[in-house]
């Protein structure tokens, strides 16, 4: 069950790949930037708790902080001089 | 009993998880894409979360758990509010009315041909 589990977040991280690659606009990028490091996360959450390691869920705590930080300071950076669409 | 509820909160993680791919790989607007990958993203993370706090043996787990949890909660509208904020500020229009007809005539242009 949660190795069928961490297949599929591996897949879904994958197609997010390919969003991120070929989006339309910068923000479909930005979208899935954050989508990407969510899904980093539960990656992280089911891998600890499938092998039973109890420090690689710090990891994915800083992992949060760090994606959440990225997309506000590039969203920002956006927002006041790109103007590229 | 506690790891049925938690294999039953796994297939619900799976179907939230392809819901959101399929409706980000659908949509044309930005504002539909950001609405249903937030949503459901935020979904998925919660039911694997407390699929894997039932399933988990010590309680240091499910405390770890359980902050990653909250932070997730407060952290992930915040960054999808934040992207549709930039582009909305940014100049990106919302075209809800005028995009229909368009879409509809293409489609039934490339039916026809």
């Amino acid at each position: 069950m949660m190795i069928i589990t961490i297949y599929v977040i591996i897949a879904a991280i994958f197609l997010l790949t390919l969003k991120a690659a070929f989006g339309p606009t910068v923000w479909d990028r930005l979208l899935a930037l954050n989508l990407i490091s969510a899904k980093t996360v539960m990656l992280l959450t089911a891998y600890s708790v499938y092998t039973g390691d109890l420090r690689l869920l710090d990891i994915s705590m800083s992992y949060v902080i760090v994606g959440f930080l990225g997309v506000a300071l590039l969203s920002s950076f956006i927002l006041r001089g790109g103007r590229q669409k | 009993m506690m790891i049925m509820i938690s294999n039953i909160l796994l297939v619900l993680c799976w179907i939230y998880i392809a819901f959101g791919i399929v409706g980000l790989f659908r949509f044309r607007n930005v504002y539909a894409r950001l609405l249903t990958g937030s949503k459901i993203d935020t979904a998925a993370m919660i039911t694997l979360l407390l699929a894997l706090m039932l399933r988990s043996e010590s309680w240091e787990f499910s405390a770890k758990l359980l902050v990653i949890l909250l932070f997730i909660i407060v952290t992930t509208p915040v960054g999808s509010h934040i992207i549709a904020r930039s582009a909305f500020d940014s100049g990106l229009p919302v075209k809800l009315i005028e995009e229909e007809p368009g879409l509809t005539d293409s489609d039934s242009e490339e039916g026809g041909k």
